[in-house]
């Protein structure tokens, strides 16, 4: 229920004051828990701040939603939906048909009050994730208290709250416990991402969907949708029809309307998706609908810069794709192409005599161009390392530069006034197999950048599932859990994070199996040992969740 | 209304068996294309046709339920299921902006088919061993004159309809170009039922705890293969996660407090997997295995020091198993309860001086221990009117003894059911060799032509044989990676115990069966089920690189 307008925006302001008093007031003593995991904290990521005495509350049998004084009206049902999602997963442990009106009611939360203050529900990037959340103490109890600038802060409001949450074996009802509870929180990077890739395996939509929930367990908030590559074109371009007959198999393919779908089925869960198009290299697919893509029928990659007909493809796709994908950046790859079918081709090696370019140039040319074609389109840009690596002074001041061939290359970016994402493979690349989950906690994309408004321009990063060996069967185990540790990376304030990966292994252990009674099928934790990988792998011995 | 839907009925029923007499006294039409020439349905129905037809679905397709058994809601549920399924990519809507004309042409006519007829019979929905899941099931258009066009599914039971439901959903497949749901290969006439009366998987949650959503997941695919047994081993010596209300110590032998089963959360999930046709077989497995107990009651150990079996020298120990048994009979509506007596070791008893002391007073050596305590352990669970299932240890050592009415199951290796159905026990059939899935090495055709009655050639003897059951011990399976542990050798067994076993013996599986099992692997991915590939050496291997769903 939506209570319209009475409460103002100064009088939740005056609530926080006084809820924050009160409980001053009930903790004096108590060591404010601000340590890794202390005191039995078990969120993750761990928030900005966090504030808990010691005592239990029930949550009553109709716990609901209000709204009072919120100026968010949820035209759309976004938040409620995130209510249902929040129930369900917090329900969905155990059957929890303990009676609350049996138990002593001031310690029985009625519901939720969710206060908003922006109106808008559009999802870009940048915006506002922050919420407060008060769990009250047993005295004085009816109701939480949830405080986000937007929506999509408040579905985090509502996941923090869904980890304070447990089945109680013996009442049989779901318990907070170590109330009053006062959080407030916000992100470290406003990008943080998850790369999947539907070219080398076709991932189906309940996959994707799934891996779009879990990402939102861990607040993290970009699905970059490696779409196509050289293997595979599984996605609709309703403008150049035959793209998608480079597609594995008529039914190993999305429609644009699944595209739709996946964008919305996201935002419903505030994740942004970044559509990529890599170009020129990783391409070959496209070919097999419209051949003249390619250089030659025995050349086929990178596409053919000589040829207009390509430039004209990319118009099109981008044109598309600004019609579903609303995100304001686009993905244009630019990775590893190697040029020789330019060279080897007669007629491409001719084009580039008459117009004076060697190959590099002509790669030059060909990103260029691609850009120029998505600023059209009103998108901003990003494009993998090697573009600003070989010209980096001529791309758009509107590029955001991604990288992923090591360390050391945010600096030289955000040195060079352009906006960075870290992806470094050696400690964010999923398919790392070899990589554990601690050095992925530990990789840090500010190092060695120190200047504040140097640190700015690094908007995020993002961990990478490339599909060579990942299909449906087995893409959440090697995301999960190690995306997770880089997950907290992104979100938590630096002087928060753990110094040491192992203090936060119990918590991070804790996390995992939370994903896994949610559903989703995280691997163990798993030692670098000669047996296993750290990776994926599956456990060793019968044991516990929590130890594994 | 009634009336006349049994009307109908007689009607389709004459047509779907005429016509199945044509086609396969005429055999089946070969096409050139191998793929055109095969039927992906798995399992492989008993009997079917299908003609050159192709019939649009109507996205708003409706549910039109008759007989007896049309107030049940198990088949309304289902019908929302499968149509979820079934519609899974957005179709062409009326305000879409769409290239496709052809498919605009059609919308104007209409559907072939916007209306799933499903008749069941019976309104009786208890479900138990050998319930009818037969079924019949017709897709053709309709022509206007006909009465039984479109889509009828025909079943004794609820338990039919759902599996005719499965194989409908099977049929329809999205087309790409017309965004539209096709069925491809119409009109279809099938006739279709069982092989065998029990197609079982097992689970393990003391090994490794699954949560009960991962459980229903599952359950969930398990009807997918139209499996119809869960038999879910609750207990061993690792943990002790189910609670039992009169023994309110016995879950302390859990994993951690978060790794347990309410008694509502086995309610829960027997209901779930009910509304799925499937039973669940609970397992409690004594007197071997079963080390967990005595981390509530450790007086059920010979020793602190000597924890396995269970103590056979006190009343306790019977008292104790009797209250569990109590416990979970109110849990468990299956006839079935498996009583475990595997790989007893009974070197505490021997070694424990109490034990000792009671072995040599009562006169029993520790093997005649062992028999005293199963079939003490069988007259309880028979007093709580269940049929035991044991596992083959029981037999081997002494079959004689064993109560008649004792469902042997088969582990060890092949030729056990054969001597156990000669001895006239019913018999499960889950060699190790082929249907053990922790057993990484084995590969699908391995799995696929495991033969139940092998070496059993009277019928009446066959007949003892329930079927077989592929079992996923939990050593090495966790949320993580059990999905695609089972799936889809699981699958390949499944096939073994629904269908004709002629129509799956003779040939080369390599073309008739591995490309229906690729697609119905590709087809449990697109449900969302983490099935792995099914040509890899070791099974829950990544698949070795880029590539298609349908040939990996």
């Amino acid at each position: 229920m939506w209570v319209l307008g009475v409460t103002e925006r100064r009088v939740m302001g005056a609530f926080w004051v006084l809820n924050l008093v009160l409980f001053l007031v009930q903790v004096v003593g108590i060591k404010g828990a601000h340590g890794i995991g202390e005191h039995g904290v078990r969120i993750w990521p761990m928030p900005l701040s966090v504030s808990h005495s010691h005592k239990s509350l029930y949550v009553g049998k109709d716990f609901k939603i209000m709204s009072q004084g919120s100026k968010y009206k949820d035209a759309s049902g976004i938040l409620k939906d995130g209510f249902s999602r929040f129930l369900a997963v917090v329900k969905g442990a155990h059957v929890v048909d303990g009676d609350t009106s049996k138990l002593d009611q001031s310690r029985v939360l009625q519901g939720l009050n969710v206060f908003i203050s922006s109106t808008k529900d559009e999802l870009q990037y940048g915006i506002d994730e922050s919420y407060k959340l008060l769990v009250p103490s047993p005295d004085k109890p009816t109701y939480a208290h949830l405080e986000a600038q937007t929506v999509y802060g408040a579905l985090h409001g509502l996941q923090t709250l869904s980890q304070l949450c447990q089945f109680n074996f013996s009442s049989r009802v779901i318990e907070i416990l170590m109330t009053p509870w006062i959080i407030n929180d916000q992100p470290r990077f406003s990008f943080r991402g998850l790369l999947i890739d539907t070219s080398r395996h076709y991932q189906p939509l309940p996959i994707i969907k799934n891996v779009i929930d879990s990402m939102a367990y861990a607040k993290l908030n970009v699905l970059h949708w490696h779409i196509v590559d050289t293997q595979s074109f599984p996605l609709e371009i309703p403008s150049y029809p035959k793209l998608w007959d480079g597609a594995y198999s008529t039914s190993e393919r999305y429609t644009m309307a699944d595209a739709a779908e996946i964008v919305s089925y996201a935002q419903k869960r505030g994740i942004n998706v970044l559509a990529e198009l890599d170009v020129p290299g990783h391409a070959l697919s496209w070919g097999k609908g419209y051949p003249s893509l390619w250089p030659s029928k025995d050349c086929q990659e990178p596409l053919d810069v000589s040829n207009e007909f390509t430039f004209k493809v990319i118009d099109g796709i981008l044109s598309d794709f600004s019609k579903v994908f609303k995100y304001k950046f686009v993905h244009l790859g630019g990775d590893e192409v190697n040029t020789s079918c330019w060279t080897l081709t007669p007629h491409v090696s001719k084009w580039l005599k008459e117009h004076s370019m060697n190959e590099s140039q002509a790669y030059q040319y060909f990103v260029l161009q691609a850009q120029k074609i998505a600023l059209l389109h009103g998108y901003e840009i990003v494009n993998w390392e090697e573009t600003f690596n070989n010209f980096g002074n001529k791309l758009s001041p509107k590029t955001v530069v991604h990288n992923w061939l090591g360390g050391g290359v945010a600096q030289r970016v955000v040195a060079a006034g352009l906006r960075c994402i870290v992806s470094n493979q050696d400690k964010w690349y999923l398919d790392h197999l070899d990589t554990t989950w601690e050095q992925f906690y530990m990789n840090e994309p500010l190092t060695n950048i120190t200047k504040s408004e140097q640190q700015k321009l690094v908007i995020g990063g993002e961990v990478c599932m490339w599909g060579e060996t990942v299909d449906a069967s087995d893409i959440q185990q090697t995301i999960w859990p190690r995306a997770a540790a880089a997950a907290e990376r992104l979100w938590t304030p630096y002087d928060k994070l753990a110094k040491e990966a192992k203090q936060v292994t119990g918590r991070l252990a804790h996390f995992r199996c939370l994903l896994n009674q949610r559903g989703i099928a995280a691997a163990p934790l798993a030692a670098d040992t000669p047996l296993t990988q750290p990776g994926r792998s599956a456990p060793l011995e019968p044991g516990s969740c929590y130890l594994q | 209304m009634l009336l006349k839907s049994q009307e109908h009925l007689s009607v389709l029923k004459v047509i779907i068996i005429t016509a199945l007499l044509i086609i396969f006294t005429s055999s089946l039409s070969v096409s050139t294309d191998v793929d055109d020439s095969l039927a992906y349905i798995w399992p492989l129905p008993a009997q079917f046709s299908s003609g050159n037809d192709t019939l649009s679905v109507d996205p708003a397709l409706c549910l039109s339920v008759s007989g007896k058994g049309s107030g049940l809601k198990i088949v309304e549920e289902a019908f929302e299921r499968y149509k979820a399924i079934i519609f899974e990519h957005e179709v062409e809507g009326v305000n879409s902006h769409s290239v496709f004309n052809n498919f605009r042409k059609r919308r104007s006519r209409g559907f072939d088919i916007g209306t799933l007829k499903i008749v069941v019979h019976s309104d009786n929905e208890e479900l138990q061993l050998g319930v009818d899941e037969s079924y019949t099931l017709l897709v053709a258009k309709n022509e206007g004159l006909s009465i039984i066009g479109e889509a009828t599914i025909e079943a004794n039971t609820v338990y039919g309809a759902l599996r005719g439901l499965e194989t409908f959903s099977q049929l329809c497949s999205f087309d790409y170009d017309t965004k539209s749901v096709l069925v491809y290969k119409a009109p279809w006439y099938i006739q279709d039922k069982p092989r065998f009366a029990f197609r079982g998987l097992l689970i393990d949650t003391s090994r490794h705890y699954l949560p009960v959503d991962v459980i229903e997941q599952i359950i969930e695919s398990m009807s997918y293969a139209k499996l119809n047994v869960l038999h879910w081993h609750i207990i061993d010596e690792q943990s002790f996660p189910l609670e039992v209300p009169t023994y309110p110590n016995l879950w302390k032998g859990a994993y951690s407090k978060w790794e347990r089963y309410t008694v509502e959360d086995a309610h829960e999930i027997v209901s779930f997997a009910k509304m799925r046709g499937i039973n669940v077989m609970a397992e409690v497995d004594v007197p071997g295995h079963a080390e967990s107990w005595g981390a509530g009651y450790p007086n059920l150990w010979p020793s602190p020091s000597c924890r396995e079996p269970l103590d056979v020298s006190k009343n306790f120990t019977f008292e104790v198993i009797s209250s569990i048994l109590s416990d979970l009979r109110k849990i468990f509506p299956f006839e079935l309860f498996h009583l475990g007596g595997d790989e007893v070791n009974t070197d505490c008893w021997s070694s424990t001086p109490h034990v000792k002391k009671w072995l040599r007073d009562h006169k029993l050596t520790a093997k005649e221990a062992y028999q005293y305590f199963v079939l003490r352990a069988q007259k309880i669970a028979i007093s709580k009117n269940w049929t035991p299932v044991n596992w083959e240890e029981t037999f081997n050592s002494f079959a004689s003894n064993l109560n008649p009415r004792t469902v042997v199951h088969n582990w060890l290796g092949g030729g056990v059911c054969p001597k156990a159905v000669a001895k006239g026990f019913r018999c499960i059939y889950s060699n190790q060799g082929f249907w053990y899935l922790d057993h990484l090495d084995v590969p699908w055709d391995e799995v696929y032509t495991a033969e139940p009655l092998e070496g059993i050639s009277d019928p009446s003897n066959q007949e003892l044989v329930l079927g077989g059951e592929v079992c996923m011990w939990g050593e090495t399976a966790d949320t993580s990676d059990i999905q695609q542990t089972i799936w889809p050798r699981a699958a390949a067994a499944a096939e073994r115990l629904w269908s004709r076993r002629e129509a799956i013996s003779t040939g080369n599986i390599t073309l008739t069966a591995l490309p229906r099992l690729h697609y119905f692997r590709c087809l449990l991915n697109r449900r969302g089920v983490q099935a792995a590939p099914v040509l890899n050496k070791y099974a829950r291997e990544p698949p070795i690189g880029p590539g298609s769903c349908y040939v990996q």
